[in-house]
């Protein structure tokens, strides 16, 4: 089997961060602000709004003003409408870092590496790292807000040509090689939507509340066959943003401080012939180990998983990438109910994911860890949170990024 | 949907105009690439001269989009080419569900004029002991259209 992720050529030495942190853990950094807008149908209102409505939220969860930011980091979302003005709009004098950077759904992931870098170095206190998105209008289909605006020309003709010029076709093909090589099945595809279907029901932020069935699932419109409309995200409106600063700064804070352990991206760029694991092994088989031996923690040891599940497919090939599975048995692991509530050792996508609760890129992810972490997710709290996992995916599996967080300080 | 070509294409769709489907050999190397290639992934190098492909493809994977209706737009391919490189193409003159399809399925290339805009390329089942030649059509009329 191709299988060049796993190769031991290139593998990762662990991040030198890891020692930064271990040196003065005073300056380990903590997320201690979470904010989350108006969610989903929300109209009349900007990704720039949302976005500025976020951090604003955040701060004030820190119980911290906007003017104590000296950093803010920035990821817009499909539209590309968001940028450094941010800045002006919310008023921020004298900011030490403010950047903008685009990994697609592997952002989320990204800002909060970059911010704990910034906070550990010294270069910031206090950052925070805001996505908003706003694809939705009012009297028009979800999948208009993702559909392409321009004519094709070109190689990208071609594609358009092909069929494949919606992310939605993209996945299918992805999932497809997966189904072929692995035997994975739409039923078992099928079973990621039901297990988190069950944990939104439980989440009093998601918008997809009703509980569904295999049969729900089979029954529901071909999107891009093999995916069906319930193996397939929502779209919202919406921004969330987080705020990251020092664990000895954390301390006086509002919040239980949630420590950042470890952090790591992977970026397969898989080559278009036969030697590519496009659709078998995504970069989080390189990110999850480098975040966890940064971590000093192995996959046993993670309590909450919060993976990208953009399509089912995403979570399940996420599910064997990390090693909660052996490669090729992630569609045996959902059937099993490993994912749902009371499912096993580890709680997966405990918010309902961007299946069922709401679509923010790796916000949706690094939000409901975030809760988890601090123990406030009620009735969807999971038993232990010692360690959460949280899992960015961004472009068509291209880009990967993975943080590892927890409620204790330490090692 | 018509296609218009562009300067990264416009060799490609020369080819394709005369029935050839047009990869890119690297000339420090000789390692066969995708035609949209910019680098040579064995030795970097960023010169190319065209070599036309055989037509001989095997289906990798494959996906069907369906409209709001729920009714199938195309069978969309990701195929692999007998010189190695994968493109993405319209897979035609496969029935709906496209239940005979599988990995490994040999596959021929062909060319299909379409009004307005570049001849595509489009792979379809191989036949039984078709595999190695190309399926041909007349190339478009030059000049303006109507």
């Amino acid at each position: 089997m191709p299988d060049p992720l796993s190769s031991d050529s290139n593998s990762p030495a662990p991040p030198a961060a890891s020692a930064t942190f271990r040196a003065n853990p005073a300056l380990s950094p903590a997320v201690v602000g979470l904010g989350i807008t108006e969610m989903g149908k929300v109209y009349g209102r900007t990704a720039p709004d949302f976005a500025a409505d976020a951090v604003r939220r955040a701060v004030a969860d820190a119980g911290l003003r906007t003017a104590d930011l000296d950093g803010l980091l920035i990821n817009s979302g499909v539209r590309n409408d968001l940028g450094l003005e941010l800045a002006r709009d919310l008023d921020l004098r004298d900011l030490r870092l403010l950047d903008y950077l685009q990994g697609y759904g592997s952002s989320a992931g990204a800002m909060v590496s970059f911010a704990s870098l910034a906070v550990s170095s010294g270069l910031a206190t206090t950052v925070a790292c805001v996505f908003a998105d706003a694809p939705l209008r009012e009297g028009r289909g979800t999948g208009a807000a993702y559909a392409a605006r321009k004519p094709p020309s070109g190689f990208d003709g071609l594609l358009v040509d092909a069929g494949l010029a919606s992310v939605n076709a993209r996945y299918a093909l992805a999932a497809r090689r997966h189904m072929t090589t692995y035997g994975t099945t739409s039923e078992q595809l099928g079973a990621v939507a039901v297990a988190q279907r069950g944990w939104a029901v439980r989440n009093p932020l998601a918008q997809l509340r009703t509980p569904i069935t295999l049969a729900d699932h089979q029954a529901s419109r071909m999107i891009a066959d093999p995916l069906h409309l319930l193996d397939c995200c929502l779209v919202s409106n919406g921004g969330i943003a987080v705020v990251v600063t020092t664990a000895e700064r954390a301390r006086d804070l509002a919040q239980p401080p949630v420590h950042v352990k470890g952090f790591a991206q992977a970026h397969p760029g898989y080559p278009d012939a036969g030697d590519s694991a496009f659709g078998l092994v995504s970069g989080a088989a390189r990110s999850g180990p480098a975040a966890l031996a940064m971590a000093g923690a192995s996959i046993e040891d993670v309590d909450v998983a919060e993976l990208y599940d953009c399509y089912t497919f995403t979570a399940l090939l996420s599910v064997e990438d990390y090693g909660f599975c052996a490669k090729g048995e992630g569609g045996a692991f959902a059937e099993s109910g490993a994912l749902g509530p009371g499912g096993g050792r580890t709680a997966f996508n405990t918010g309902g994911g961007q299946l069922s609760s709401y679509y923010m890129w790796g916000m949706t992810p690094l939000s409901e860890a975030v809760i988890q972490a601090r123990g406030q997710g009620g009735e969807r709290q999971a038993p232990r949170n010692d360690l959460v996992l949280v899992s960015g995916n961004g472009g068509v599996l291209d880009h990967h990024s993975t943080l590892l967080l927890s409620p204790h300080a330490g090692s | 949907m018509p296609i218009a070509r562009d300067a990264a294409s416009a060799e490609f769709f020369d080819g394709t105009a005369r029935g050839e489907l047009l990869l890119r050999r690297c000339t420090g190397c000789g390692r066969i690439s995708a035609p949209q290639a910019r680098q040579c992934p064995d030795c970097a190098a960023t010169e190319f001269t065209p070599a036309p492909a055989s037509g001989a493809a095997t289906l990798v994977s494959w996906a069907v989009p369906h409209d709001r209706e729920g009714r199938p737009l195309t069978v969309a391919a990701l195929v692999e080419l007998a010189e190695g490189p994968w493109l993405r193409l319209r897979l035609t003159g496969v029935a709906e569900p496209a239940a005979d399809l599988s990995a490994g399925l040999p596959l021929t290339v062909s060319f299909e004029a379409v009004a307005d805009g570049e001849t595509v390329p489009v792979v379809s089942v191989a036949r039984e002991g078709r595999h190695e030649t190309v399926d041909r059509i007349p190339a478009p009329q030059e000049g303006p259209t109507p």
